[in-house]
């Protein structure tokens, strides 16, 4: 748009050296001659001040006699000149950008100073331009910002002057703080910035005395209409309709909340006294703090509790600043709703707030504060002025000169409407931090001056208001902490606390239990907050020693991890997630897990649950797989990240199921049977991974294919023995090469002979055979084509072949059965990931298991006869760096049963307790329906070894059995089995409570109770009775019961046998049929070596844990009899 | 001054890459790039003619605000396509495009139209970063890609005006709520512009423009 004007100056005639001292002296001559704007100089005049520009910027940088020349004609005052005629736009924005060209490129520092002196730059900046045009509008605060980049502690002498209080850059750009156009307001904000940064005190004082208030609480106030908004969107959303809304509402309360931290970390002490006042007082209590206890109808301008959750979520995630976030904190955790009251209670200093905590509007406009704020400082600019006695003039007749806390109430006066003057003067807070003395309502002058008279100038008290005299302990033992904590929590009201807590409450949904989760989150990690306020209320602190938690807190957030392993439990992933994380940060005190056994024993309880959860989704598809490693990856990939979830929109509004709302899946409900599915793997494995950390046990079993396990490229295996198909390997890049090919149980390598040694090998490609796709080639009954995807963690991205070749074999008879071998392969691979799977849920193996690859499995016996295999690191080569890394040192395991079986070792927890039950004493029945029968032949031999070790898991008799309570009838005749959470209060918790009082549930948590045998629990013999035998310290004495029973549940479990079989995969059952022979021999040596070790292992112990894990209170033995065949009387539906 | 639309850009990448000199270059020819002079801007607007209709163009350069957490947050979230420029003759502006980019996608909407910028492709003999690796590196990371040279004008009304069709282009779509100023676009204040006039007297503007 400029281009019209081209060629009007210096043109054409003078093409020569439009960059010289020269054409500034002629361009000057054309700007005298057209001293007024006309419509026919206007072109040539902007092109007259273009090129003054560059020559300037010319001259800056080549020849500095043009800036004397510049100086010395004062052609500044032209430009003034020029905009004050009524120019136009067209001249206006030309000034402007030439302005912003300027000072954007001159570089020496002697240049800056002579464009800056004179006073002209703040002429122009307080010329009123046309601000309704926004070309104009863009352009003159982009000039502002451009300047404000360049003040230091130097140049801030050109825009501020100090007698006579101006300091236009700053002024000017303020009133544009809430314009409606974004980038003007971004613009605006960074001008501040710049202000602030600069370390200049007495244009800081300034800025605080004169501008501060005023800017302050409109910003504020400006940032409150946007939180109201918000919550009127949330509140007036229907299906969801407004989330493109609320997500800029909620991008804008974030970018508030930066913007004030960003001001807070440039820590201009005094200036953060003012905004930390008013945040605090004006915005974050009374809108926010308030809006958590008020009833829903008592007060028209309040915002709902799960916005104000959320945003104070927000408000601790990100601003850090320790006087702020502090005394926010304590009267979230510790203050009662005295802060609101006024009220004049001399021992309260926190109750003395005189009403003032308001979110109300400022009585002025920005704008017209500062104007009055100038005048008024013009009138007594003899007085040193500070912020407090920034004054009016009435302030003035009251509080005399005294310079004390009146004139913080002055301040508000001043520009606050006269209604309510009196009311709000009372109660600022500063004033009512210095006048506790003074009556603290602070109204009557006398009151201020009396105060004021001790008070300091500019020290704020806002921090302390909030002190609470009580709980000012040190050095207090963690049990009297602990007691201590109940008592104030009993006797102290603290109703914020109490709503926080108890909204934590997942029964219904867990649309504010996610919100407080994470302010507790945001609170426990902020640096800004005092240890000790979280230490008093056992708070959890990240990476902290301690001895106690907080008993309410864990046990609600037990809770909610029972809820969530519910059935129709309505917790989210995220929910849980953090649920988590909270928990672990609560017990865990560095290497050590303080958690009470109680409490572990509800987690236990909860992991239960999920267990059983998950097993009612559990089939024996192959996507179950797919989905099961999946969700670890996920899981594992990408943790939560409460900053990212807080600065969400979408879960803000009601929880919903539907994922074609757009919203991730751990931040809404399970839609449909897959994601159903997929949430119940979550839960299980964050429960898992939950209840093995706190028990300070490894993870052996998860992930089902460890990396490091796996062969990897460049491995030198011994291939003695093994089956190898030589082929020749076409990429689809056009590469060849011979390769041998090996199927090993999880993969398939591609090797190359090693050249050191006979009969080993060099991998040079292995992949997982689950992954694998084989098919043959159209025309050539030689050659097999060959795809292996790469699991990828996003279901979203494409799959990523790893490998896509065709395979051409000698003759198609070797293709054949390389087809046969990969392909059968593939489905071994898989099944042996279902059936640890199914281990890890204590379901029956299926059958199969121990036929691997059809590989003469015979040769067991001997590990030479052994087909090589990842887990054995007698096989690697000995330069192998991996081989010492495996955990699975004997040789002479099954495959696929080494892992389980190690873990049955190394950890008794009850997942894994079991060696799994294909290898256990199950193995001889419990699958095959060939040998079902042999079970009542078997079990009485077994019995004794077989009850320590079998899978106790009662409770998910009527979790898998789909309500069957009719399972459980005769084995529970006491209690009905139900969730721990859901248990009826008859419980046992009483009894616990007299044994340990500090080992005990709080009351108010009576509804959560411990499956009925926690281990390491003491025995309560007062009980067990009733529910016959709860734990079993003794097998013997429950041997003969279990026996009787177990004639009772035989049939049952030989019918559902039957019926279970049949379901099964078909072709299973046909490469079964060989198997099932050998199955004894092959596992005899296993099971009994599990068995020993289980048997020689603290027996009681053993059993006591198991029990806990899975019993519930009213269990009796009998029901744990009958678990040990879970999958026989329990799965057969689930399999259909 | 009427326009359809007006698109918010800004401009992002290291110091010294040349944003504000592309900027100049862009919404003032007259300002000639010359060898002893380098003139940059940071804020600029300018129309533009696409499918017949006008379209203003304002571009933001966020230079010097990066140690604002909250500035850099909201220019992202103000634009409707950032520029994302390297120098062609400086690796290390390049190796840090990274870094930009995830900061780009993490703050602004997701359908900013992202352009990237291998600046000063007039100083061949200097070249750190091969013309392939900015391809490869905007096709991997879904960009538009370009070479300019601010000094010769090379590419530069090309990469802003390409940047603002892609723009248009989501608008056609639907994918931009354009009644959401919060993404950057704004729709002019007499939408249906008389586009039998005013393309013309644009056309002969940049004509003028354009020449120099």
């Amino acid at each position: 748009m400029f281009g019209r004007s081209r060629g009007w100056v210096g043109g054409q005639g003078k093409t020569k050296n439009i960059h010289s001292l020269d054409h500034l002296k002629h361009v000057y001559n054309v700007l005298t001659k057209n001293t007024t704007v006309t419509d026919h100089n206007r072109n040539l005049l902007v092109e007259t001040i273009r090129s003054i520009t560059e020559i300037l910027i010319w001259g800056d940088q080549n020849d500095s006699s043009v800036f004397d020349f510049f100086l010395e004609k004062n052609m500044f005052a032209f430009f003034l000149n020029i905009l004050r005629q009524k120019s136009g736009r067209y001249v206006c924005v030309q000034l402007l950008q030439t302005l912003n060209i300027l000072f954007e490129n001159i570089s020496h520092e002697t240049s800056l100073y002579y464009l800056l002196s004179n006073n002209h730059v703040n002429s122009i900046i307080v010329h009123k331009f046309d601000f309704s045009d926004e070309e104009i509008m863009a352009y003159y605060i982009s000039f502002l910002k451009t300047l404000s980049l360049k003040l230091n502690n130097h140049t801030v002498h050109f825009f501020y002057n100090e007698h006579t209080n101006d300091f236009a850059l700053y002024t000017e750009a303020i009133k544009f703080f809430n314009h409606p156009e974004s980038m003007v307001r971004i613009a605006v904000r960074t001008i501040t910035l710049n202000v602030y940064k600069v370390d200049n005190q007495h244009m800081l004082h300034y800025i605080r005395d004169k501008t501060a208030v005023p800017y302050f609480s409109n910003l504020v106030w400006f940032i409150g209409s946007h939180v109201i908004e918000l919550d009127k969107c949330v509140q007036t959303d229907e299906e969801h309709k407004n989330r493109g809304k609320l997500s800029d509402l909620v991008a804008e309360h974030l970018d508030h909340l930066h913007y004030l931290n960003d001001i807070l970390i440039i820590n201009c002490e005094f200036l953060n006294d003012v905004l930390t006042d008013h945040l605090l007082n004006r915005l974050f209590l009374p809108l926010y703090v308030y809006s958590l206890v008020t009833p829903e109808t008592s007060e028209d301008r309040k915002i709902n509790p799960q916005v104000s959750l959320y945003l104070l979520s927000q408000v601790f995630l990100i601003i850090h600043y320790r006087p702020l976030v502090s005394a926010l904190a304590d009267v979230i955790l510790n203050g009662d709703l005295s802060v609101f009251t006024p009220q004049t209670d001399l021992h309260k200093i926190t109750a003395s707030a005189g009403g003032v905590r308001r979110f109300t509007k400022p009585p002025e406009s920005l704008e017209r504060s500062l104007e009055l704020s100038r005048h008024r400082g013009r009138k007594r600019t003899q007085k040193r002025p500070n912020y407090k006695n920034l004054g009016e003039d009435e302030d003035e007749d009251r509080a005399g000169g005294g310079a004390g806390s009146g004139g913080g109430g002055g301040v508000q006066e001043g520009w606050d409407d006269d209604g309510r003057g009196g009311e709000r003067e009372g109660g600022r807070e500063r004033e009512k931090g210095k006048g506790t003395e003074g009556g603290g309502g602070g109204g009557s002058s006398k009151a201020s001056k009396a105060s004021g008279e001790t008070a300091e100038e500019i020290e704020m008290v806002v921090m302390e208001k909030c002190k609470v005299p009580e709980l000012t302990e040190q050095n207090i033992t963690d049990e009297e902490k602990t007691a201590a904590a109940t008592r104030t929590h009993a006797q102290r009201s603290r109703p914020f606390l109490d709503m926080v807590y108890s909204a934590l409450d997942c029964s219904n949904d867990d649309y504010h239990a996610l919100f407080v989760l994470c302010l507790l989150y945001a609170v426990s990690h902020s640096q800004g907050i005092n240890r000790d306020l979280l230490e008093r209320l056992q708070l959890p602190v990240p990476e902290q020693e301690r001895s106690s938690y907080s008993l309410v807190l864990v046990e609600r957030l037990i809770r909610v991890m029972s809820q969530a392993a519910q059935p129709d439990g309505r917790v989210r992933l995220a929910t849980l997630e953090l649920s988590c994380l909270l928990l672990k940060q609560s017990v865990l005190s560095g290497n050590q897990c303080i958690i009470k056994d109680v409490h572990l024993a509800c987690l236990e309880g909860a992991r239960e649950e999920s267990l059983h959860l998950l097993r009612r989704f559990y089939k024996g598809e192959e996507i179950f797989l797919d989905m099961f490693e999946d969700e670890y990856r996920s899981m594992t990939s990408k943790p939560l990240n409460v900053e990212y979830l807080m600065m969400d929109a979408s879960v803000l509004l009601p929880p919903t199921g539907t994922p074609l709302t757009g919203i991730d899946f751990v931040k809404r409900l399970p839609c449909g049977d897959v994601e159903k599915t997929r949430r119940a793997i979550r839960v299980f494995f964050m429960l898992r991974a939950l209840s093995l950390q706190l028990q300070g046990e490894p993870e052996t079993q998860l992930p089902l294919t460890r990396p490091e396990d796996l062969i990897k490229t460049d491995d030198v295996l011994d291939l003695n023995n093994s089956d190898l198909i030589a082929c020749m390997v076409v990429s689809k890049d056009g590469g060849q090469a011979q390769r041998f090919l090996a199927v090993d149980v999880y993969q398939m390598s591609l090797v190359e002979p090693e050249s050191k040694r006979l009969g080993w090998g060099v991998v040079k490609f292995a992949g997982l055979l689950q992954d694998m796709q084989v098919s043959g080639v159209e025309d050539d009954s030689r050659a097999l084509n060959i795809v292996i995807h790469k699991p990828s963690s996003n279901p979203h991205a494409k799959p990523l072949p790893i490998l896509q070749a065709n395979f051409i074999f000698a003759d198609h008879i070797r293709c054949i059965i390389a087809k046969q071998r990969l392909a059968k392969g593939r489905i071994q691979a898989r099944r042996m990931k279902m059936q640890r799977i199914a281990a890890l849920l204590d379901l029956p193996v299926q059958p199969g298991a121990s036929e691997v690859l059809g590989f003469g499995q015979t040769a067991n016996a001997s590990p030479s006869g052994l087909p090589f295999r990842f887990y054995e690191q007698s096989r690697r080569a000995p330069n192998d760096p991996t081989a010492n890394r495996s955990v699975f040192a004997s040789v002479d395991k099954v495959p696929g049963f080494a892992v389980a079986h190690c873990v049955s070792q190394h950890s008794p927890s009850p997942l894994s307790s079991p060696s799994p039950p294909s290898s256990g004493s199950g193995s001889t029945g419990r699958c095959d329906s060939v040998t079902a029968s042999t079970i009542s032949a078997q079990s009485p031999t077994d019995d004794g070894t077989f009850l320590e070790h079998a899978p106790p898991s009662s409770s998910g008799v009527d979790g898998d059995g789909g309500g069957g309570g009719a399972a459980l009838a005769p084995s529970a005749p006491s209690t009905p089995v139900l969730a721990p959470s859901l248990t009826p209060a008859s419980q046992p918790t009483i009894s616990l409570l007299t044994d340990n009082h500090t080992d005990a549930l709080s009351v108010e948590s009576l509804t959560l109770l411990p499956p009925a045998d926690p281990p390491h629990m003491h025995p309560c013999a007062s009980y067990v009775p009733a529910t016959h035998c709860l734990q079993r310290p003794d097998a013997s004495i429950t041997e003969e019961d279990e026996k009787a029973e177990r004639g009772d549940e035989e049939p049952q479990e030989e019918d559902s046998l039957t019926m279970d079989e049949t379901e099964t995969d078909a072709t299973v059952k046909e490469e079964n049929t060989t198997m099932e022979l050998i199955t004894p021999t092959e596992e005899g040596p296993e099971m009994a070596e599990g068995n020993e070790q289980e048997g020689d292992g603290d027996a009681a112990a053993g059993a006591d844990e198991q029990g806990g894990d899975s019993l519930t209170a009213g269990e009796s033995a009998e029901a744990e009899d009958a678990e040990q065949h879970p999958g026989e009387t329990l799965d057969s539906p689930e399999l259909d | 001054m009427a326009y359809a639309y007006l698109f918010k850009y800004i401009i992002i990448g290291d110091t010294g890459v040349g944003k504000s000199c592309l900027l100049l270059q862009f919404t003032d020819k007259r300002f000639q790039p010359v060898h002893d002079l380098t003139i940059g801007v940071e804020f600029g607007a300018r129309m533009i003619t696409i499918d017949g209709k006008q379209i203003k163009l304002q571009i933001w350069d966020t230079a010097g605000q990066e140690s604002f957490r909250s500035i850099t947050r909201s220019y992202y979230r103000g634009a409707a396509g950032a520029l994302l420029v390297y120098d062609i003759t400086r690796r290390d502006t390049f190796n840090h495009l990274t870094t930009w980019l995830e900061d780009a996608r993490q703050h602004s909407n997701s359908n900013m139209v992202i352009m990237l910028i291998g600046n000063k492709s007039d100083l061949e003999s200097r070249r750190e970063v091969k013309k392939e690796e900015g391809e490869a590196f905007a096709r991997e990371h879904g960009l538009i890609f370009m070479e300019t040279s601010a000094k010769t004008a090379s590419n530069v009304e090309e990469a802003f005006i390409n940047t603002a069709k892609e723009i248009y282009e989501k608008i056609q779509e639907g994918v931009f709520d354009i009644n959401n100023e919060a993404n950057g676009i704004k729709i002019g204040p007499q939408h249906p512009t008389t586009n039998s006039t005013l393309p013309g007297s644009q056309g002969g503007q940049q004509a003028g423009g354009g020449c120099c």
